[in-house]
C-alpha cells in the first residue's frame, strides 16, 4: 500500500493523511497548500509537462478534488474581493485624510507665516513709527495690520495689547524725559538770567560812572551782547514752563517794539513805523517784547545784511498788530507749516524734539501766544520777498494812550521801568552828577548861584507855568537852602495838556512882558542850575521837595 | 531801553564841546517829526526854557555820555543851541557859599 502509494500517489494526495479529519477551513488550506506543492513539485520534475494539473488518478480523492476545484477559487475570489474592498476603501479614506491633513498643514503653516511676518511688522514698522510720533494721542499712520485676515483675532488683538502696552511706556518715558531736561534746562537758564540781570545792572552803573566815549562804546558793545545773552537765557526759560520775568509798567507798543529791537543782534537794521498811541498792559510787556524779539531775530537773521526789518504797528478792529516784513529767504511749504504748528502752541513742545541746534524761536513764541491769548503768524509772504510775521494783540491786553502825553511821560517811565534795577542807582547818580558838575564849576572858577539871577530866576517857576508852585520856603535840617527842582516832566504832563506850546509862551507875557533874550533865560537858567547842584549835594533823598527856592535864595540874599 | 539803541550804537558825540553844565536852548521853530522818542522827550524838556546836559540826563534817565549823543545830533540838526555854561553871572557871594559850607558840616 505504502509501495502503491509510493507508486501512484501523487505528492500532493500522500501529503494528505489526515486531510479527511479536517475541517472545510482547513481542507481550503490544504488545498492551497496541495496546490503550492504541485507547483513546486512542478518546478523541480525536469520533464516539462503541458498539462499544469495532471489528472489525478486516485479515484478516492476525485470527490475532494472537484470540490477543491469548485470551492476554493470561489472562496478565494471573494476573500480578496472582500479584501480588495477593504482595502480600497481604506485607501480611499486614508487619501481624504491625507489630503484634509495636508490642506490643514498648508493652512496651518500659512497661518505660522502669516503671523511670523506680523509679529515681524509689528517690530520692524508699528513699534518705530510709534516710538517717532512720539506722545500725542491721535491715531499714528502706518500702523494697521499687515494682513487684514487677521483682523479681530486672538492674535491680532494681542498685537494691538502690546502695542498699547509700547505706547504708554514710550509716553511715560518720553514725558520723563521732558520733565527732567525741562527741570535741569530751567533751573539752569535761571542761574544764568540772574546773572545776566545782575550784569545788566552793572554795565548801566559803569555807564552812568563813566563819561568817555571811548569807554561808553565799549560799554554799548558789551550792554549788547548781555542783553542778547539774558535773552537768549529768558526765552529758554520760558520754553522750559518759567514765567518771562520782570513786570513792567505799561508802555507804548512802540517802546515794546524798540525794547524787543534792544535784545537782538542787528538792532541797526529794523526799522519801525506807526502810531504811539497804542500802550500794552503791564502785564503782557515782556512776553509781547520777548515774542517781537524772537520773530525780529529771526527776520534779521535769515536776511542779507545790508537789508532792512520792517516793523510796523497798526491798530485794527479789536487789537493792534505788529508787522515785520524781512527781505530774506523766506521759508518753504514744509518750514511754514511747522512754524505754523509751533506759532499755534497748541501742542506742548518737547524740548528734546527741537533741532539740532535747538530752534526755540517759534516755539517759545507760541508758549507765550498761548500763555497770554495772542496770536502770531509767520505764513505770509512780505511783499520784500521774505517772511511776513505777524502779531495780532487782541484789546485785553492793550490800553489807550493819549499820544500828547506820549514823549515827556512815557519816555521816562518806560525807560526806568526798562531797568528797574538801574533805577534805583540813577537818583543818587543824578545827584552825583550834579556834584561832579560842581566840581568842574568851582574848577571853572567863580561859579556860584547868582544873586541877581536868583530873584530874576522866577521865570524857572513861571516857565512851568501850569504848574501849582507850593508857597513854603524851608530850608534843610542841615541849614541848607532847599531849591525846588525843575518841575518833574510827569507832574508837567499831568497838569498840563499842552506842555510845549502853552508853557513856551507862558513866561514872556506873564513874568516879563517886555520879553526876554534866549540868552538871558540861560543866563538865569545857570544860576538856576548851579544853585540846584548845590542843594542837591547835600541831600539826595529830598530831591523832589516842594518850595519855591528862588524865594528862598532871595530871603537868604536879601 | 538800553542806551546803544537810544544812540543807535555811536558812543562819540559829533562834537566835543558839551560839558556837563553847558546849556541847551531848543529852537522853537522846527518840527519835531523824524526824531527819536528820546530825541523828542530831550527838545520837550529844553522847550519852555534851557536846561543843563546833566539835567537833561537826569530827567531822561540816561547816562550822561549817552545823552551827549543825542544833543550832539540835534546841535547838528539845529534844534536845539547850546551856550557856555558860565553866563555872565557876578562873582559868588561868600556868604551863601558859607552857608552851604555850614549846612553840609551840620549834615555830615
Amino acid at each position: 500500500m505504502r509501495r502503491t502509494a509510493h507508486g501512484h500517489v501523487p505528492e500532493g494526495a500522500r501529503s494528505l493523511p489526515c486531510a479527511p479529519a479536517q475541517s472545510g477551513a482547513r481542507v481550503v488550506r490544504l488545498g492551497a497548500t496541495s496546490l503550492r506543492a504541485r507547483e513546486s513539485a512542478r518546478a523541480r520534475s525536469p520533464l516539462p509537462s503541458s498539462d499544469p494539473f495532471p489528472p489525478l488518478t486516485l479515484p478516492a480523492f476525485e470527490n475532494f478534488e472537484d470540490f477543491m476545484k469548485e470551492q476554493i477559487p470561489e472562496a478565494v475570489f471573494w476573500c480578496v474581493a472582500v479584501g480588495l474592498l477593504a482595502v480600497t476603501v481604506l485607501l480611499v479614506r486614508q487619501r481624504g485624510i491625507t489630503s484634509l491633513l495636508r490642506r490643514r498643514n498648508a493652512e496651518l503653516a500659512e497661518d505660522l507665516r502669516t503671523r511670523e511676518e506680523e509679529v515681524r511688522h509689528l517690530v520692524a514698522v508699528r513699534l518705530p513709527a510709534l516710538e517717532d510720533h512720539g506722545p500725542q494721542q491721535q491715531p499714528v499712520p502706518g500702523l494697521g495690520l499687515l494682513d487684514a485676515r487677521l483682523a479681530g483675532s486672538g492674535f491680532a488683538k494681542s498685537l494691538d495689547h502690546v502695542l498699547e502696552r509700547f505706547a504708554t511706556a514710550v509716553e511715560h518715558a518720553q514725558s520723563r524725559a521732558d520733565q527732567s531736561a525741562k527741570a535741569a534746562l530751567k533751573s539752569s537758564m535761571r542761574s544764568i538770567q540772574a546773572l545776566a540781570n545782575e550784569q545788566q545792572v552793572a554795565i548801566s552803573d559803569m555807564q552812568d560812572r563813566h563819561d568817555r566815549p571811548d569807554v561808553l562804546r565799549d560799554l554799548l558793545e558789551i550792554d549788547h551782547a548781555n542783553a542778547q545773552f539774558g535773552r537768549r537765557a529768558q526765552a529758554i526759560a520760558v520754553l522750559c514752563g518759567s514765567w518771562p520775568g520782570r513786570q513792567r509798567s505799561t508802555s507804548a507798543l512802540i517802546e515794546v517794539v524798540r525794547g524787543a529791537t534792544s535784545r537782538i543782534r542787528d538792532y541797526r537794521r529794523v526799522q519801525i513805523h506807526g502810531q504811539a498811541d497804542i500802550a500794552v498792559e503791564s502785564r503782557a510787556v515782556e512776553p509781547v517784547v520777548l515774542t517781537i524779539a524772537e520773530l525780529l531775530d529771526n527776520a534779521a537773521r535769515h536776511s542779507q545784511p545790508n537789508t532792512k526789518v520792517e516793523v510796523n504797528v497798526q491798530s485794527v478792529h479789536n487789537g493792534a498788530c505788529v508787522i515785520i516784513d524781512d527781505a530774506g529767504v523766506g521759508m518753504d511749504a514744509h518750514a511754514t507749516e511747522r512754524a505754523a504748528a509751533l506759532l499755534s502752541g497748541r501742542h506742548a513742545v518737547d524740548v528734546t524734539r527741537l533741532d539740532d541746534p535747538p530752534q526755540f524761536g517759534f516755539a517759545v513764541i507760541g508758549v507765550l501766544a498761548a500763555r497770554y491769548a495772542f496770536s502770531v503768524s509767520a505764513d505770509t509772504r512780505s511783499p520784500y520777498g521774505g517772511v511776513r510775521a505777524v502779531v495780532f494783540l487782541p484789546s485785553a491786553l492793550l490800553t489807550h494812550r493819549d499820544t500828547a502825553e506820549e514823549p515827556p511821560v512815557t519816555a521816562p517811565p518806560a525807560r526806568a521801568s526798562a531797568r528797574t534795577p538801574a533805577a534805583s542807582p540813577r537818583t543818587p547818580e543824578s545827584a552825583g552828577t550834579p556834584a561832579a558838575s560842581a566840581r568842574t564849576s568851582e574848577s571853572a572858577g567863580t561859579s556860584e548861584p547868582a544873586p541877581s539871577p536868583s530873584p530874576a530866576a522866577e521865570p524857572s517857576p513861571g516857565r512851568s507855568a501850569g504848574l501849582p508852585l507850593p508857597a513854603e520856603a524851608s530850608t534843610t535840617v542841615g541849614g541848607l537852602p532847599k531849591r525846588r527842582r525843575r518841575a518833574p516832566a510827569s507832574a508837567q504832563a499831568q497838569t498840563q495838556a499842552e506842555p510845549a506850546a502853552g508853557v513856551q509862551d507862558a513866561p514872556a507875557p506873564v513874568e516879563e512882558p517886555g520879553g526876554r533874550s534866549a540868552e538871558e533865560t540861560a543866563r538865569r537858567m545857570g544860576a538856576f542850575a548851579r544853585g540846584t547842584l548845590h542843594g542837591r549835594a547835600a541831600q539826595d533823598a529830598e530831591q523832589d521837595i516842594s518850595g519855591t527856592p528862588h524865594e528862598d535864595e532871595g530871603n537868604i540874599q536879601g | 531801553m538800553r542806551p546803544y539803541v537810544v544812540t543807535d550804537g555811536r558812543s562819540h558825540p559829533t562834537r566835543n564841546t558839551l560839558d556837563l553844565v553847558t546849556l541847551l536852548i531848543a529852537a522853537d521853530d522846527l518840527p519835531l517829526t523824524g526824531l527819536s522818542p528820546e530825541k523828542r522827550a530831550l527838545m520837550e524838556l529844553c522847550r519852555p526854557g534851557a536846561l543843563s546836559v546833566a539835567e537833561v540826563a537826569g530827567h531822561l534817565a540816561l547816562p550822561v555820555s549817552v545823552t551827549k549823543v543825542l544833543i550832539a545830533d540835534l546841535m547838528d540838526s539845529g534844534h536845539i543851541v547850546t551856550r557856555a555854561p558860565i553866563p555872565s553871572a557876578r562873582p559868588s557871594e561868600t556868604r551863601i557859599l558859607q552857608e552851604v559850607l555850614d549846612g553840609l558840616r551840620a549834615r555830615l
